[in-house]
């Protein structure tokens, strides 16, 4: 009995202490993919993801002193495996990072439910802009609608529209469809005509077909929407069917610096939208060198640090950071729950000072969010390849939400009938 | 209707003969390439029984030892060598840790294993290599990357230099494999293990030396297919799926057949590519390619349930 006694103490001890050390963080699962057909392109990410939370950790004891566990769950960018991430993290996490557009499109409903905030800054479903029906989904500092209306307005800078042939090349997933319901208004109010071209997940690497479909129609442009390998197989094909790369606009996921590499000089000129950009002086890199860098924490390596996905990386735990930090403030604890950081993910003001104050110094464009605006709708800079690296070639470009708002109102409140009875946060003015 | 499946498609051929050639060189530069990765699955199931699910992730292996090892410094042609060397290693692991034990197991249990290999490539070469996507070293083999020009019809056709050195090169390793197979004992000795497995062990051909020696073939097939996607449009994990490609290919040759799986190969190649590019993209929205060459070649398996050249199964009781 005696024995039993000690047992029972030394387990209570046990618990009580394990229970403080979790306690004791700040649990931001990331749904990350390392491995895959998709792996180029979430390495990096993942990476300056990872770099950004373990400076902080390091230099500042985590994010007002407390430490974040930024533990990744491989998902190989496959929705089945992302959804079996979030079910296994989502008792202890205070957000989760689907980093998928097909994972985000699942977990969506369980989020309400479970009430976790969703952290997808740059994808996603672009309706989640409407903060008052999707009051847990976060897609700061921009969305797909966004991106879409910027490459428009980019191209109608070089000239009327009315009459021109736009090609859309996009992969043949909910990512790829995502800015088609905004490019089709275009099409139509501004007189071009829209030629939709699906890439398969199996065919991203033998464009053939499509880019015969692209001289067969001889397009004035041609939009991407690509991820990870579609990206290499698509530039390439650009080049070999010699199309003008000076007429070719990828999303920002499109504008990865290794998949234009393979192709180097005979690549100049292609574009991509992109609501963020490396910035080697920042202050912020320097911090990362010395905290994580060399301390070898890191998995990067020069080249991946000065490229675009890595300091998106970057910027994406940086948003989750604020959030974080504005709930603390908020809320008066170090230790905040999920709740607590969707109030804080809907109270983001990253202004310019704000931005230098945290050493992003140019990396991204000044945005805020509200209870009703979950998107930020930060704008962003057209990158062009120069041969080596992306360059910025425009001004910071600001998406004309108004033009879509109406069309995100009408897709959130049909999302919301479809998946009845749907949470709207009825104390959300706007 | 009728008229844009039966008459217009065949006008737009005729009206634009240049862009109809240009549709079948692609096509046949893709059923070249299928035609490379079905070998490799043809190679192995003939002597063994054995349906290869490791086949992508070895194209990718390959390239990605290849790669690996010139970045380290060490000149591109010593660096194919050395990935023969490092194939040829693993042919030997596979056959004395993974199929060894098995032998005289059901075939389920050794495509399970093959599905183990995949898995544990996956970890190791990601391990090594990492998942970045990383540029085949074309230039430093002295593949050729520039374009010839014609205009037939005064029209326009481009063909990629890259294309034609692939299309010689896998006719040339065709050719030699089936020289191979059939002039030298050890080809000989495949082909017996194929056609009768007892018969073969009987008169004194060794299993493990052909298993060896046919786990190796695919792994330089695999190293020339990974040269030749990855100088497309890059090296990195993506590459893998591209053997799924093969998969309609062996049904409509048949699992057995060296001949079919060239044949059914390029059949597949230009056949996607017409039925795409003239009925698909015009009819249906494009992205055809991902299920046309399996309705083909479901279409054939009616008709021809061992493929177009598969050996009939006659079993006597």
């Amino acid at each position: 009995m005696k024995h039993f006694t000690k047992l029972a103490i030394a387990a209570v001890v046990a618990g009580i202490t394990a229970g403080s050390a979790i306690a004791q963080e700040l649990y931001a699962p990331n749904l990350a993919y390392r491995t895959g057909p998709f792996a180029a392109t979430g390495i990096p990410l993942m990476n300056g993801q990872a770099d950004y939370l373990a400076m902080l950790n390091a230099r500042d004891g985590g994010v007002g002193g407390v430490p974040v566990n930024a533990e990744e769950c491989e998902t190989g960018y496959s929705t089945e495996k992302g959804v079996e991430c979030y079910e296994k993290t989502k008792d202890r996490s205070i957000v989760t990072q689907p980093w998928s557009t097909g994972i985000t499109l699942q977990v969506l409903p369980k989020t309400n439910i479970d009430m976790i905030p969703i952290l997808a800054p740059g994808y996603g479903f672009s309706p989640m802009m409407d903060g008052k029906t999707f009051q847990w989904a976060f897609n700061a500092p921009a969305g797909y609608w966004d991106a879409a209306d910027m490459i428009i307005q980019f191209i109608e800078g070089q000239g009327d529209l009315n009459g021109k042939k736009v090609a859309f090349l996009h992969l043949d997933h909910p990512f790829g469809k995502e800015p088609l319901p905004v490019l089709e208004a275009a099409a139509e109010a501004k007189g071009f005509e829209l030629v939709p071209i699906p890439v398969g997940l199996k065919e991203m690497q033998n464009q053939s077909a499509q880019w015969l479909q692209i001289r067969r129609e001889r397009p004035d442009y041609v939009v991407m929407w690509g991820w990870g390998a579609m990206n290499a197989g698509a530039i390439t094909e650009a080049v070999k069917t010699k199309f003008p790369m000076e007429n070719m606009i990828g999303v920002w996921w499109s504008g990865h610096d290794a998949d234009l590499a393979i192709v180097g000089d005979k690549g100049k000129g292609y574009k991509s939208i992109s609501w963020s950009f490396p910035n080697a002086d920042a202050p912020v890199m320097a911090d990362i060198q010395k905290h994580v860098i060399d301390a070898g924490k890191s998995q990067t390596n020069d080249a991946e640090m000065s490229g675009v996905f890595y300091g998106r990386g970057i910027i994406i735990s940086a948003i989750l950071a604020e959030g974080i930090a504005s709930a603390q403030a908020h809320f008066g604890t170090g230790e905040i729950n999920a709740e607590q950081l969707r109030w804080g993910l809907e109270n983001i003001n990253m202004t310019e000072e704000r931005i230098n104050e945290l050493g992003l110094n140019g990396m991204v464009a000044p945005f805020s969010t509200s209870c009703g605006n979950h998107t930020g709708h930060s704008g962003g800079w057209m990158l062009e390849w120069d041969g080596a690296k992306f360059v910025k070639v425009s001004d910071h470009l600001m998406p004309n939400v108004d033009s879509y708002a109406e069309l995100a109102n009408a897709k959130a409140a049909e999302y919301a009938e479809a998946n009845a009875p749907w949470p709207v946060n009825e104390d959300c003015g706007g | 209707m009728l008229k844009d499946i039966f008459v217009t498609p065949f006008a737009d051929m005729f009206s634009a003969p240049d862009f109809l050639l240009q549709v079948l060189w692609e096509g046949l530069v893709s059923g070249v390439l299928y035609a490379l990765i079905a070998l490799g699955f043809v190679l192995i199931f003939r002597s063994s029984r054995i349906f290869n699910f490791a086949q992508g992730i070895m194209v990718v292996f390959a390239a990605l030892t290849l790669v690996g090892l010139h970045s380290f410094g060490i000149p591109a042609w010593i660096s194919v060598v050395l990935t023969l060397g490092v194939m040829f290693v693993l042919a030997v692991s596979i056959e004395r840790v993974v199929l060894r034990p098995l032998v005289g197991q059901p075939d389920i249990i050794l495509f399970m294993a093959t599905i183990g290999i995949t898995l544990f490539l996956i970890g190791f070469g990601e391990i090594i290599f990492g998942g970045e996507n990383k540029v085949m070293i074309s230039e430093e083999l002295g593949i050729p990357t520039g374009d010839t020009v014609l205009e037939p019809w005064g029209g326009l056709l481009i063909l990629q230099h890259l294309d034609m050195t692939v299309v010689v090169v896998a006719v040339a390793l065709v050719g030699g494999l089936l020289a191979f197979l059939n002039y030298t004992q050890m080809g000989r000795a495949i082909r017996a293990l194929g056609d009768d497995h007892q018969a073969a062990l009987s008169v004194g051909i060794s299993l493990q030396t052909v298993w060896v020696l046919v786990w190796f073939i695919a792994g330089i097939i695999a190293l020339v297919t990974g040269i030749a996607w990855g100088a497309r449009a890059g090296v990195s994990f993506a590459l893998e799926v591209i053997a799924y490609k093969a998969l309609p290919v062996l049904m409509l040759g048949g699992l057995e057949s060296i001949t079919g799986a060239i044949i059914g190969g390029l059949l597949i190649g230009i056949l996607e590519k017409l039925f795409e590019i003239y009925w698909g993209q015009p009819l249906l929205g494009g992205n055809t390619e991902t299920w046309f060459a399996f309705v083909l070649a479901l279409i054939v398996l009616l008709f021809r349930p061992q493929g177009l050249f598969g050996e009939r199964i006659i079993e006597r009781v």
